[in-house]
């Protein structure tokens, strides 16, 4: 239920992340917030599957490093104009959501999360083989940047996100969210309630990969180079801790998580060793404390006192 | 008249246990008929072979002339056969009326708009209609029942399948559900095919009777012809003499 | 061919070692231990530390550092697994947590260059054609003889009968009066102490570096998947599989596509029988 708190919340949430390179006039504060950006375009995406789903996938980064290697290919190795990425990558990602959703998807739910693993583990694998094509641990360079301006490319990924999140948060409320949440309810009595339960798992599967792909396109054109690190299991475990911050199955609350944590994670890059310590940190506090994450919960609380 | 299902040859082994075997019998439509059996009989997995959950060795399964073999179990609700499951596991984290609203989301019954007023009336049928708003999670096991049953007649079934829609219930709540049952069968005309253990509410609630041991077909007849039947008496007591008497003319008062 | 064939043997024993731990802990109280690799870099650091600032005979430091290694496995059992054990994803959050701390830690003591721990064999071994250094060949024994040891452990004592009771039905186990929460700690100390071992005897041969505990866990955890979460037999097949597997394409091929295999044989493992291939089971 969509209260009119919501829509405030929403549009001031949106219009605070405009105004940030306005106020902080710097490159450098741009360059970090688009890279938050494109983390809550992966975490929002990974909460619209396995959220609401409750079918964990451990191998977001799949569809991460489908995404921005298809935009490192059509750029660097055949020349075509970056604009094409934003449009290929989601297609290839979603390529590889059924290539890899079909087989494992009927699998309980830990063995489908560690099949998803080590499928990006895989292609990681993958692309250092292939190095001729790929470029090996060095990855490809020189991506041209789809606008010039690096303000102007902030504001294209957060139209992209804000888009992403409206469409994944209008799914997520619809009948189609309805399902996915009886899915993770008792996936036996969803079937004997007649849902094609196969179904709705691998399409959304495929529109979390869309995004996610879509999201590795835009940050590879902002860091103008692509490499295996984008398959690992340290990013898509590093997703799931950006969720669980912001809240299992809400769409906003990752993307919450998603800012929080690379904005904590710039700020402490002063204290080198620490970062890593304070990264835990949080992690053992969320777990042990708001298990049910940190954003989410409190705008539940919030809301409703504007009833 | 043409039978409403049609069984014919049911096998199905898993490793050196041959659970079901050579099970053959017909439902005919409008009937209410039940499976007697004790504990693994086989009961519970003819009920997942007849519904999908499980792919049976042989056999073919004819419903309204049409075969349910290879179906997934959502093809098959969708042709009109539901079921409620022996441990009833709804929608946990949902509400009462979103686990119904679920199943009016089944291509069957799926129509354009919020449902409503159709869960509404289904919830109000089963007596959930005071707990529309309810967290599932906190619901009572009878309730949790009627949940299931409002849930399979959401799917707007011909043929519904009730796994031991009495267990794990009290005294009290047995007769209200008997009489859910007993509306069910009247009002809807829908067929109904049930195992259950409770012998008494069993033994007033249906017409014919399937005994079932070690997954085959013992005995088929009227409550009557199956009490005294000997294989049943059996299965059930082991051939010594016993004093429990399994007339359904005898009420416990 | 021989060089293959007793390579092979080493890293197989090392990796059994791993991965028969890593099972054990899974199978027994449903763990993914992200930190089993932290375990056996912690056992390579102790003996560095016992014997390079403590001057400890290298057995001692050996024996001294696989049991603060054990000890220290029961104590995050106790203190942080264990109020999480409702959620697996907690748990293996957690675990995580464990493993970049350990990480961190080992980072700021030791720095990021490798450390140098002496061999408790210095002699090269001359087998059949093929030089082998003694130190591997230790390793080779080592962890055969330790596995035996687990098996007789669990076969002929009662804790270990205990501990196979409760890796099957937790719950009857405790009818039975086995405190399974006891257990759980227990087989995290033996499987924390198993990766201990393995760090103790790759030591001396293998780069000593803070991070050295990702690939061994990588490793385990894709014997452990092939094998089947729970099944020791099976990870010890799967070990000498992927142990083999990895020899012979490394020194046939390139050591690049040696790397792929286990995370390969993961995913196919999954998708073709996702029990594993001696596991009982395919669910949790």
């Amino acid at each position: 239920m969509i209260l009119k708190a919501d829509w405030i919340a929403a549009l001031l949430a949106v219009a605070v992340l405009a105004a940030i390179p306005l106020v902080f006039r710097s490159s450098y504060i741009i360059g970090i917030m688009t890279v938050a950006l494109c983390y809550g375009m992966w975490a929002a995406s990974w909460d619209f599957m396995s959220g609401l789903t409750g079918r964990e996938n451990f191998g977001h980064s799949l569809f991460i490093g489908a995404g921005a290697y298809t935009a490192g290919f059509l750029n660097v190795n055949f020349g075509f104009n970056p604009w094409w990425s934003l449009l290929a990558a989601p297609f290839v990602a979603v390529l590889f959501s059924l290539l890899m959703g079909f087989p494992t998807l009927r699998l309980r739910g830990p063995y489908f999360a560690l099949a998803m693993l080590s499928a990006s583990a895989v292609m990681q694998n993958l692309t250092i083989i292939f190095s001729t094509y790929t470029g090996g641990q060095d990855g490809l360079n020189g991506l041209f940047p789809i606008l010039d301006s690096t303000l102007a490319y902030y504001y294209l990924t957060l139209g992209i996100l804000v888009a992403s999140a409206a469409l994944l948060k209008f799914i997520a409320n619809s009948s189609w969210g309805l399902i996915l949440r009886a899915i993770r309810g008792d996936e036996a009595t969803c079937q004997a309630a007649g849902i094609n339960v196969t179904f709705y798992k691998i399409a959304s599967l495929m529109i979390s990969a869309a995004i996610a792909g879509l999201g590795g396109a835009l940050y590879a054109h902002y860091q103008l180079q692509v490499g295996p690190d984008l398959f690992t299991v340290v990013l898509s475990i590093n997703i799931i801790i950006m969720v669980y911050v912001g809240g299992m199955g809400s769409i906003y609350g990752p993307i919450g998580g998603a800012l929080f944590l690379n904005v904590l994670t710039e700020t402490l890059r002063g204290l080198s060793e620490f970062r890593l310590w304070v990264y835990t940190v949080v992690l053992v506090f969320i777990l042990f404390f708001l298990p049910q994450g940190a954003i989410a919960p409190l705008w539940r609380r919030i809301r409703v006192a504007f009833r | 008249m043409n039978a409403l299902l049609q069984v014919t040859g049911l096998n199905k082994r898993f490793g050196g246990l041959h659970a079901v075997k050579e099970v053959s019998f017909a439902l005919q439509p409008g009937s209410i008929t039940g499976v007697l059996g004790p504990n693994g009989a086989g009961k519970t997995t003819m009920f997942n072979l007849l519904t999908g959950f499980i792919r049976p060795d042989a056999g073919t399964v004819l419903f309204d002339g049409q075969s349910l073999t290879g179906l997934a179990p959502h093809q098959i609700v969708n042709r009109g056969l539901a079921r409620t499951f022996q441990l009833a596991r709804p929608f946990a984290g949902m509400t009462v009326t979103e686990n119904i609203e679920v199943a009016c989301l089944a291509p069957r019954v799926r129509q354009s708009g919020k449902p409503r007023e159709r869960v509404r009336a289904l919830l109000d049928q089963v007596g959930l209609g005071g707990q529309a708003e309810f967290e599932v999670d906190v619901l009572p096991y009878g309730d949790l029942r009627r949940l299931e049953i409002a849930r399979a007649l959401a799917t707007k079934p011909k043929l519904l399948l009730l796994d031991e829609p009495f267990a794990g219930l009290g005294a009290a709540e047995v007769g209200p559900l008997s009489d859910l049952i007993r509306r069910l069968h009247k009002s809807e005309g829908l067929t109904i095919f049930l195992i259950e253990h409770k012998l008494r509410e069993f033994m007033q609630l249906v017409q014919e009777i399937i005994a079932m041991d070690f997954g085959e077909i013992i005995a088929l007849g009227t409550p009557t012809e199956i009490v005294q039947h000997p294989r049943v008496i059996e299965a059930y007591l082991g051939t010594a003499q016993n004093d429990v008497s399994l007339d359904p003319g005898a009420g416990l008062a | 061919m021989l060089q293959i064939l007793i390579y092979g043997a080493v890293i197989s024993s090392i990796y059994a070692l791993l991965a028969v731990g890593f099972t054990l802990i899974f199978g027994v109280a449903r763990i993914l231990n992200l930190a089993h690799g932290s375990f056996y870099a912690l056992g390579a650091y102790g003996v560095y530390t016992l014997t390079a600032n403590l001057h400890l005979p290298l057995w001692l430091a050996a024996i001294i550092s696989v049991l603060l290694v054990a000890a220290l496995g029961v104590l995050i059992e106790r203190v942080l697994v264990r109020p999480l054990r409702r959620s697996m994803l907690a748990v293996l959050l957690i675990t995580l947590a464990v493993a970049l701390m350990i990480e961190q830690v080992l980072l700021l003591i030791f720095g990021s260059e490798a450390r140098n721990v002496p061999s408790l064999v210095d002699v090269t071994y001359h087998l059949f054609g093929v030089d082998i250094s003694g130190q591997r060949l230790l390793a080779l024994g080592g962890g055969i003889v330790v596995l035996i040891g687990l098996w007789a452990f669990l076969q002929f004592t009662r804790l270990g009968t205990a501990i196979l009771a409760v890796s099957q039905d937790a719950e009857a186990a405790q009818y039975m009066g086995i405190p399974s929460d006891r257990m759980y700690s227990i087989v995290m100390g033996v499987s924390a102490g198993m990766a201990a071992v393995a760090g103790v005897l790759v030591a001396p041969f293998q780069t000593v570096i803070p991070s050295m505990g990702l690939l061994p866990l990588v490793k385990a955890f894709a014997i452990v998947v092939v094998g089947g979460l729970g099944s020791i037999a099976g990870s010890i097949v799967g070990a000498l599989l992927l142990g083999y597997s990895e020899t012979i394409i490394a020194f046939k091929i390139s050591i690049e596509w040696s790397q792929i295999v286990s995370v390969a044989a993961v995913l196919i493992t999954l998708i073709l029988r996702p029990a594993g291939f001696f596991g009982k089971r395919a669910a949790f």
